[in-house]
């Protein structure tokens, strides 16, 4: 058989290493700041183990290690004591940097009564917890930006979304920066213009799109009319992507930020968690401007949904067969893997610059097909249906 | 894990190629007249005279340097002139109405 044939009738073989056991160096986000403050102690699951999240009444938000280095009790079952965390068990109080501050009972607190500390970053209304399997603090120049638009008058505050997702690793998720073809599959757009930017520890998308007619029907003439949206969206890091979103509408723009963010709970789930904030319209109270924001989080939402369905139950595969209409998905992978090595051992292959820009207009001329057929079938299945309905009743 | 390499690059790799304003080496691939790829290295980077005059877009995603629009012409025209390979073997595509105001 001639190498040509051999390739004919070979079966391609899907090839997947087993999830990686450690987990990203890079700033995580775990939730809003204003669910932490609440006065009660919280446990998370996260990178393996159990962290507990408290904040005392200088208001710094504190990750400990979850569990109390005098008996092992969970010290997220204990209770905020001024600026410490005390101990369900026997009460030894915990401060912030991990020290062992006071036992009640004793008369001195016994060498190396120190846990884990986290270092964090409470910004733009979201906490924030820094990871490294090397134990070394935040470089200086590893920072997650600043939102501008946040706590802004006109602007709303964040509506957000939690949700636990089992039956997959986290990096999953990060394929969609390059995944064109799965915004009119999975999230009903057509991506008018796509391109990628991977540079140093950030990893953009942007993308143009316009909503698909066969899911979201065009308003009546004389209503307003969506016109689209353009997307500006990077990951910061491994976890934390931030979107610069608008929506154009015939009488306006609508600016918005959305976030998707996750920390893993182990190597086989995590947390997604995403949120979204929008300018306020002229002419719109609090009330509708939030309503708003809430309408647009419950789409995404919509949409993160059918991406999860995909997610559990799909194969790793660390070999994809790839189209030459795809995108860059070998080396998005090259610049995740930044995050899962020593810092030592990055080279440079995973940060240097790295572009990919694609004119849909091909793969538009099709899915434009699809979805003029899917409008026709539809119209035609209300026609006959009405046809049966008129023949039992009369109109009215 | 360890990334393997892109089936794609396989039947065509990426091609060097130097940026005539700046002389900055980068390696490009065009898969089609649509689509192109751009690997940069530390040193092109730093010698890109468009990088080095921008300043950062508004938004919290602005300081990601958008692309040299003198490299983009650059790629373009080394595809024209065949220095640079399309994957997909199509005639450059021409603007249909221009056609039709020939017929």
């Amino acid at each position: 058989m001639s190498i040509a044939e051999v390739a004919d009738t070979e079966v391609r073989q899907i090839e997947a290493e087993a999830a990686p056991t450690r987990f990203a160096r890079g700033w995580h986000c775990l939730g809003l700041e204003r669910d932490f403050r609440d006065g009660k102690p919280h446990r998370i699951n996260a990178f393996g183990q159990k962290l507990v999240v408290f904040s005392g009444e200088d208001g710094t938000i504190n990750v400990l290690d979850g569990y109390c280095r005098h008996m092992g009790a969970d010290l997220s079952e204990g209770t905020i004591k001024g600026n410490e965390l005390a101990c369900p068990f026997h009460d030894w109080r915990w401060g912030g940097d991990g020290r062992c501050k006071q036992i009640p009972y004793a008369r001195r607190v016994p060498l190396r009564a120190r846990t884990a500390a986290w270092h964090t970053l409470v910004q733009d209304g979201m906490l924030f917890l820094w990871n490294d399997p090397e134990g070394n603090p935040p470089p200086a120049d590893v920072t997650i930006p600043k939102i501008d638009s946040y706590g802004k008058d006109d602007w709303t505050d964040w509506i957000w979304y939690t949700t636990v997702i089992e039956g997959a690793n986290c990096r999953e998720i990060v394929d969609n920066v390059v995944d064109m073809a799965h915004f009119f599959y999975v999230h009903y757009s057509f991506p008018t213009h796509f391109s990628n930017i991977f540079e140093g520890h950030t990893a953009t998308q942007f993308m143009k799109g316009e909503g698909r007619e066969d899911i979201r029907p065009k308003g009546k003439p004389g209503t307003r009319q969506s016109l689209g949206s353009s997307s500006v969206a990077a990951y910061h890091g491994p976890s934390f992507m931030i979107d610069d979103l608008v929506y154009h509408y015939s009488d306006g723009d609508v600016p918005s930020v959305l976030i998707n963010c996750h920390y893993p709970i182990d190597s086989n789930s995590f947390v997604l968690q995403y949120g979204v904030i929008v300018q306020k319209q002229p002419g719109l109270d609090d009330e509708a401007a939030e309503a708003m924001a809430r309408r647009q989080g419950d789409f995404i939402r919509l949409g993160f949904e059918q991406d999860v369905a995909i997610w559990k139950t799909k194969a790793r595969i660390d070999n994809p067969l790839l189209c030459e209409e795809d995108g860059p998905v070998y080396q998005l992978r090259r610049w995740y893997e930044q995050f899962y090595v020593d810092v030592a051992d990055v080279t440079p292959e995973m940060t240097e610059r790295f572009e990919f820009e694609i004119d849909t207009s091909r793969p538009n001329e099709a899915w434009r097909r699809e979805v003029e057929e899917n409008i026709a079938r539809r119209d035609a299945e209300a026609a006959a249906a009405a046809a049966t309905a008129g023949s039992s009743s009369q109109p009215v | 894990m360890s990334v393997r390499p892109d089936n794609r690059l396989a039947d065509g790799p990426m091609t060097p190629l130097t940026c005539s304003a700046c002389g900055a080496c980068v390696e490009a691939r065009k898969s089609s007249w649509e689509q192109s790829t751009v690997q940069w290295h530390a040193d092109s980077v730093e010698r890109c005279l468009e990088r080095r005059a921008s300043t950062p877009r508004p938004g919290p995603n602005g300081a990601a340097f958008a692309g040299c629009q003198t490299l983009k012409q650059e790629i373009r025209e080394a595809a024209v002139l065949g220095r640079l390979p399309i994957q997909i073997d199509e005639d450059l595509p021409t603007n249909p109405l221009n056609e039709e105001a020939h017929a």
